[in-house]
């Protein structure tokens, strides 16, 4: 015969729905949420994995300055690799925006159309779809540059740009202000073939078997081409981040995701904890009587068990549901907002279903189990007698009668309910996190440009263009294309001051590689104020040295890019620049060192534009909008989250405040009917149980935001650190705190109503129940 | 008169689960009266005593208080009554139980403007010593002498007890009736006592007996005996 008490569950389900709903809703809402993204992130993991495969997707690629001839690929082929053309062009659009157009591709890196069509005759162009989400553009829409127009027929994602690089050395793609495209053959050469860049794609005829084989074979083959032709960039596809990033940081939100999930439960556990306490407490009568019947204490526990772990499981099911469904949709919207991902097709996700329905539900059970049993230990004489303090009576603690008894009261209170109050600490702390990280973003990201703004090392950098073979491969070739290099990029403009730059990478490690610019310095230089005459030792960048943790006296060790040559450099002082991973030397010392020659420079600073230098020497131009590219990606692929982020964490805060304060209400229900009997009124009351409550509460806020940002000082530096190259420093506006305290009060402030409410609904009667 | 009770009705329940449990009620009480209301289990005595505490309403007829009517007045004004004129003593003490033995007192005492003091009620009441503990380490006896201090610190004019000594043993019973018996005497408070112990009855001023919800016996005791004379 089944236990007549589970005829109680559904009695006990509604007259306790309201804390059953809103756990549920939380449950629902997390659930969803983190199942929705473990779905969409797992099915377009999945996609983005099988689409090197689906859209053959190149093994890397190089950039030559001329189509290189039949005999000279014949000979790269010998390596074996079979090469691509694909050949691009950058135009500057009207809007302000760089687009990279190519042909549209039919052997390797081919494109995933999204919406619309492909273009099919000369003036019909399909662009990235980000791109276009970014820029506000429709399918039919007109782009156009200069007198050129083309009319957009559709939206594509393009295999080898699913993150929006223009150059592999940005720190930050960005797809606002440039994408890609594709165009029919006629209309490309239709283009201006001046600006051809003539960029090969390299398929290995045998597959690398691992990441290692992978990188001897690239500097095999870097090597070859060195031997081949003069090469202006060499990227195998390991280390080309438009092609690999996306993969890298869609997994890396994982763990992050699961650990809101699980925070998120167990918290709820512990409020569940905290309710079955006082449920044993207001049945321990009933409790003492089914156990003097001959009820087992594992028959009570499996009963008071019961509804939480139901609701977790309803929780799970309709999370699970929404998961799949809706809010797969929104997750997957949040990936499109930063990547330009190909279609994906839901994949059920084994993972997914233990995280969000195996995992919650044995915790509420491990919780709840382990907090009934300690409960239902005693024996049923004791809960017959209503004596449930197990072990010595608690003495109380002395308050000074000089306290008025308020203060005293409220004091009683507090203590009586401290267990509740660090649930409540923990809930704050948590959901404060949450808001913490919403809030901050923004600021973060505004002062960044700010920052940058006002610490500029120039207005204008210009990075002028160094051939990759002056730095590998043929010996004379480099000397000659530096000799060239060095005439053709004199200015007679005299804000200009040039320097020279090159380019190592940070040692690897667990974070992603940083590509360090050193720049050469002339003595006395007007742009870089720092002591760098004596040569014994460097400046780095105040973004290097708050990455990295590095002091004056700290030694530097960094290395070449593509090879295993380590440089090491001992940190002189630290130069106020948060723009870049950067290192600052007397010019001659960096020109020695990288045996680049005597005259060898790379760029010039300049405060003022430098217009007669030509273009084809000019690599890159560092001013605001580029150095600021990292923040404003930022921006808007997180920006949008923020909101959400914000929200949840107010409906956590509440939902934790609320179900607490009502817990301490209801025990407290007997207290409260006799205060009114005794001849206080609800307002007074209301300040004996609800400012206890607040007491706690604004003690929580104000102790809980050193740790919060304790806390956000080592989860933001683990964030920039894995999510971006560069560094963006956690500043924290003073008003944040205000906000957060406000928020936290505001949001209180809607539970107190409730809870003024429910005091004013103790019936007088309460105390008149025959309840010692 | 004081206490005036004028044709109180009050029924629980609808349709045919409907029970009149007092059925017009008249009855007068004086200044300083003692009062014990008897009667078997159902009689409407605890219906009466929570009428005439506020903390009940009735269906039908009136309530004066000192000339205050009790059913024109809304929650707040009968707050403010209970706050000016009622003590309430339970059999179920009803202490708070998060707050200390002289904590509670304080609760009661806060309520008036001139409450007695504190300290020599904890005297009085034989609990001074105790006034650090909680209510669940003071014994049945010790936490009613607590909600008898908490009930008269604010000199209440009307003291109402329901069966305060229905969960005590003999000996502890006759300390509780001796308090209320002092307090009736030396703060001149008027007692309304509902009670199944039909030997109180020889303490008070008034007898009331009821049954079924209507008074059968009003009589005011010509020779009534100290609570310590009782027996039962």
């Amino acid at each position: 015969m089944k236990s007549p008490l589970r005829k109680r569950l559904p009695r006990e389900l509604k007259s306790e729905i309201g804390k059953y709903l809103v756990v549920l809703i939380l449950m629902i809402a997390t659930i969803g949420f983190v199942s929705g993204f473990l779905v969409a992130d797992g099915s377009m993991l999945k996609a983005y994995n099988e689409g090197f495969e689906k859209y053959k997707i190149e093994d890397g690629n190089f950039r030559v300055k001329k189509k290189i001839t039949k005999s000279q690929r014949e000979n790269i082929e010998k390596n074996g690799v079979t090469l691509y053309e694909n050949f691009y062009l950058e135009e500057a659009l009207d809007n302000g925006s760089t687009m990279r157009i190519f042909k549209n591709r039919e052997e390797v890196n081919l494109v995933c159309l999204m919406e619309g069509k492909l273009p099919e005759k000369a003036g019909e162009m399909a662009i990235d779809r980000m791109y276009a989400d970014n820029n506000g553009i429709s399918v039919g829409d007109t782009l156009k540059s200069g007198s050129k127009e083309w009319k957009v027929t559709g939206f594509v994602a393009l295999s080898d740009y699913s993150c929006l690089f223009q150059n592999n050395n940005d720190s930050m793609f960005d797809a606002v202000k440039f994408g890609v495209s594709i165009v029919t053959p006629e209309e490309f050469e239709s283009l201006d073939q001046k600006k051809l860049q003539y960029s090969y794609s390299w398929v290995y005829d045998k597959a690398p078997k691992n990441e290692k084989q992978e990188k001897k074979m690239s500097e095999d083959l870097m090597e070859a081409l060195g031997e081949e032709v003069t090469l202006e960039s060499f990227v195998p596809q390991y280390l080309n981040q438009a092609i690999t990033f996306t993969g890298d940081d869609m997994g890396s939100d994982r763990a992050m995701m699961t650990m809101l999930l699980y925070m998120i439960i167990v918290i709820i556990a512990f409020v569940f904890g905290i309710t079955i306490s006082n449920t044993i407490r207001k049945e321990a009568g009933v409790i003492g009587t089914l156990r003097a019947s001959g009820y087992t204490r594992k028959e009570l526990i499996g009963h008071y068990m019961a509804l939480p772990v139901i609701v977790t499981l309803i929780g799970a099911v309709i999370g699970n549901i929404l998961g799949y469904t809706a809010l797969k949709n929104v997750c997957a919207g949040m990936y499109y907002g930063s990547y330009s991902l190909p279609t994906y097709v839901t994949v059920w996700n084994a993972d997914a279903f233990w995280m969000t329905t195996v995992v919650p539900v044995l915790i509420m059970l491990v919780v709840n189990y382990g907090i009934l049993r300690y409960k239902l230990r005693l024996s049923p004489l004791k809960f017959l007698r209503r004596d449930l303090s197990g072990s010595r009576r608690k003495r109380a603690v002395r308050l000074s009668p000089k306290l008025g008894i308020f203060h005293r009261f409220r004091l009683r209170v507090i203590f009586q309910n401290m267990s509740n109050y660090i649930v409540l600490f923990i809930g704050i702390i948590f959901a404060n996190l949450l808001l913490f990280f919403g809030l901050l973003l923004p600021s973060v990201l505004s002062h960044y440009q700010q920052d940058i703004q006002s610490n500029m090392l120039a207005k204008y950098q210009y990075m002028l263009e160094v051939p990759v073979s002056a730095m590998s491969g043929n010996k004379l070739d480099s000397m000659l294309e530096l000799l060239q290099f060095s005439y053709g990029t004199k200015t007679e403009n005299e804000d200009a001051e040039a320097f020279s730059a090159y380019s190592l990478e940070t040692l690897p490690s667990k974070y992603k590689t940083d590509e360090v610019i050193l720049y050469g310095i002339k003595p006395d230089s007007k742009y870089i104020d720092a002591d760098l005459e004596d040569g014994d030792g460097v400046y780095i960048s105040s973004a290097y040295a708050e990455k990295f943790l590095l002091k004056s006296g700290d030694s530097i060790t960094l290395k070449e890019k593509y090879e295993k040559t380590k440089y090491t450099f001992e940190v002189k002082g630290i130069y106020k620049y948060s723009g870049g991973i950067c290192v600052f030397m007397p010019q001659e010392q960096l020109n020695d060192t990288f045996d680049l020659g005597n005259d060898y420079f790379s760029g010039y600073f300049s405060n003022s534009k430098i217009k007669d230098i030509d273009g084809k020497y000019i690599g890159s131009v560092l001013d605001l909008e580029a150095l600021t590219k990292i923040s404003r990606q930022l921006d808007v692929s997180m920006g949008n989250m923020m909101g959400m982020v914000n929200a949840f964490a107010i409906g956590i805060y509440m939902v934790v405040i609320y179900l607490l304060s009502k817990i301490i209400i209801e025990k407290n229900a007997q207290a409260i009917s006799m205060t009114k009997i005794l001849g206080y009124t609800n307002g007074e009351i209301s300040r004996l149980y609800i400012w206890s409550t607040t007491i706690v509460v604004i003690i929580c806020l104000l102790l809980s935001l050193p740790i919060e940002k304790a806390v956000m000082n080592v989860l933001f530096r683990e964030m920039m650190l894995t999510s971006i190259s560069g560094w963006i420093a956690l500043w924290i506006d003073p008003k944040i705190y205000v906000e957060m305290f406000l928020i936290g009060i505001g949001t209180y402030a809607v539970v107190a109503i409730l809870e003024y409410r429910r005091i004013k609904h103790v019936p007088m009667g309460e105390a008149l129940k025959n309840v010692e | 008169m004081f206490l005036e009770i004028k044709g109180i009705k009050k029924s629980f329940g609808t349709g045919d689960s409907r029970v009149n449990v007092l059925k017009g009620l008249d009855l007068e009480i004086e200044r300083g009266e003692f009062c014990v209301l008897l009667g078997p289990s159902g009689s409407g005595k605890s219906t009466l005593l929570n009428i005439i505490g506020g903390i009940d309403g009735a269906d039908e007829g009136s309530i004066t208080i000192d000339g205050e009517q009790l059913e024109d007045m809304t929650e707040k004004k009968l707050s403010l009554y209970r706050r000016k004129h009622l003590g309430y003593i339970f059999q179920m003490y009803n202490l708070i139980p998060n707050l200390t033995l002289r904590e509670n007192i304080e609760v009661g005492a806060y309520l008036s403007d001139r409450p007695l003091d504190v300290d020599e009620l904890m005297h009085t009441l034989g609990i001074y010593e105790h006034q650090n503990k909680l209510p669940n380490q003071l014994s049945g006896g010790q936490q009613q002498r607590t909600a008898i201090g908490r009930a008269i610190v604010k000199n209440p004019d009307i003291l109402l007890c329901d069966e305060p000594t229905g969960a005590l043993d003999y000996n502890t019973s006759k300390e509780i009736l001796k308090l209320i018996e002092t307090v009736n005497q030396k703060y001149g408070n008027t007692i309304v006592m509902v009670t199944h112990n039909d030997a109180i009855k020889d303490m008070a001023d008034r007898v009331v007996k009821l049954r079924d919800g209507m008074i059968r016996k009003n009589y005011c005791n010509e020779h009534k005996l100290s609570a310590s004379e009782l027996e039962w």
